[in-house]
């Protein structure tokens, strides 16, 4: 049988979905999967404590939903996509999650890339 | 019998759905890549396909990882349009086709594919892109009926290139044992290559992607021997998503051509068409 993945192999700042991660940030998903609902999104909007509140999240999780910090979010198992719908819902798109991933300013970011939009 | 006439690849960014809907067809930045739509629009209205077995991925919109399955078929003879979480797209609901699905079910489960079988299945971008992209007159409804099949490339163990080439092959068979006279073509989606999370963001290897798409005409067996690991490290970890084209070429006949590729990666994602047309086309 061939092994697919060596997760101690990974490219840098890869972080896989899979594993104790997974499970320890289903809730944080859930959170974030829930978004789809536009109930769920006003509620986050009118106050996002009394939603982080219904989900049960780990007092790092709910720092790191008030601080805005993706990358933290994702470095402690959360999934791009439901992610997604939350630092969507924060303001920040899928260009500005990711220049904020990456250490960098948006306009930092779109300067390695030949194409502006989104 | 029922018989596979072709096989379409396309990427299902969200942001080209966003594209069509505000009629962007001509906006010159992503020319390039929605000009490459033209040719499989016009080879699917020539020859208008009575189904299109679609292999997409959904995006934590109708699976949620409490309970994720690896392959989901969808049976139902309606789809709705799902929000995403920031209202569904403006699109009419995807009309599907239960008894060509229902075959499926029980020709892949007896060709040792235990897919999980859903019969209230909304489509997010994964499907709604390339569909919108592929059939650009749908205001009114949709020509051909979808059967949309997601895969699990979202939460590992992602099942491996080699089983997706095979799902195509079994898909291939599945159709050719369909004892109805009709025409169906087989959709890949996703990719190519990008990666949108950790400080790998924004990762794209072009030089990869062509490789893929020449191997894909020339030696899709070479495809399916790499690892999942290969994928990642190549094309980026949300960009393994790609092996979902290898599904797509497992379909086709060993007669099957390529009449056209385009490529255009200018910001996040390495974006490629193409299409293949088989024999059975042309005698149709
Ligand atoms: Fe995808």
């Amino acid at each position: 049988m061939v092994r697919q993945i060596d997760p101690e192999r990974l490219p840098a700042g890869t972080y896989l979905n899979t594993g104790q991660a997974a499970n320890r940030a289903l809730r944080v998903n859930r959170l974030c999967y829930d978004l789809k609902e536009p109930a769920n999104r006003a509620a986050f909007e009118a106050d996002p404590e009394a939603l982080m509140a219904r989900y049960d999240l780990e007092p790092e999780d709910r720092q790191l939903i008030r601080d805005r910090d993706w990358l933290g979010l994702v470095q402690r198992g959360a999934n791009v996509f439901p992610l997604l719908r939350l630092s969507q819902l924060c303001g920040d798109g899928l260009a500005g999650t990711g220049a904020q991933m990456r250490g960098e300013t948006l306009e930092q970011y779109l300067a390695t890339r030949q194409a502006k939009g989104s | 019998m029922a018989r596979i006439i072709g096989g379409l690849g396309s990427p299902h960014a969200p942001s080209i759905g966003a594209l069509i809907d505000q009629g962007g067809w001509d906006q010159p930045e992503w020319k390039k890549l929605m000009d490459g739509y033209r040719p499989m629009q016009d080879w699917l209205e020539a020859h208008k396909p009575d189904a299109a077995i679609l292999i997409y991925n959904d995006h934590v919109t109708s699976f949620f990882f409490d309970r994720y399955p690896t392959f989901a078929l969808s049976v139902a003879s309606e789809h709705p349009v799902a929000d995403e979480g920031f209202g569904p797209r403006p699109l009419p609901p995807v009309r599907g086709d239960s008894d060509l699905a229902w075959h499926l079910a029980h020709a892949l489960v007896e060709d040792e594919f235990d897919l999980t079988i859903c019969q209230d299945m909304p489509l997010d971008h994964g499907a709604l892109t390339p569909i919108s992209a592929f059939w650009p007159n749908h205001a009114n409804g949709w020509p051909t009926a979808i059967v949309p099949i997601a895969v699990n490339v979202l939460q590992f163990p992602v099942p491996t290139p080699r089983r997706l080439y095979k799902l195509g092959q079994a898909l291939r068979r599945a159709v050719e044992s369909w004892p109805q006279d009709k025409t169906v073509v087989v959709l890949g989606t996703g990719g190519l290559s990008h990666q949108l999370h950790g400080e790998r963001f924004g990762f794209r290897n072009a030089d990869w992607d062509h490789e893929f798409l020449s191997l894909l005409e020339t030696d899709p067996e070479a495809l399916a021997s790499l690892r999942t690991q290969d994928y990642i490290e190549r094309g980026g970890a949300e960009g393994a998503e790609m092996v979902m084209w290898l599904a797509m070429r497992g379909a086709l006949s060993g007669e099957a051509r390529k009449l056209h590729v385009n490529y255009h990666g200018p910001l996040h994602t390495g974006f490629a068409q193409i299409l293949f047309e088989e024999p059975a086309a042309v005698i149709a």
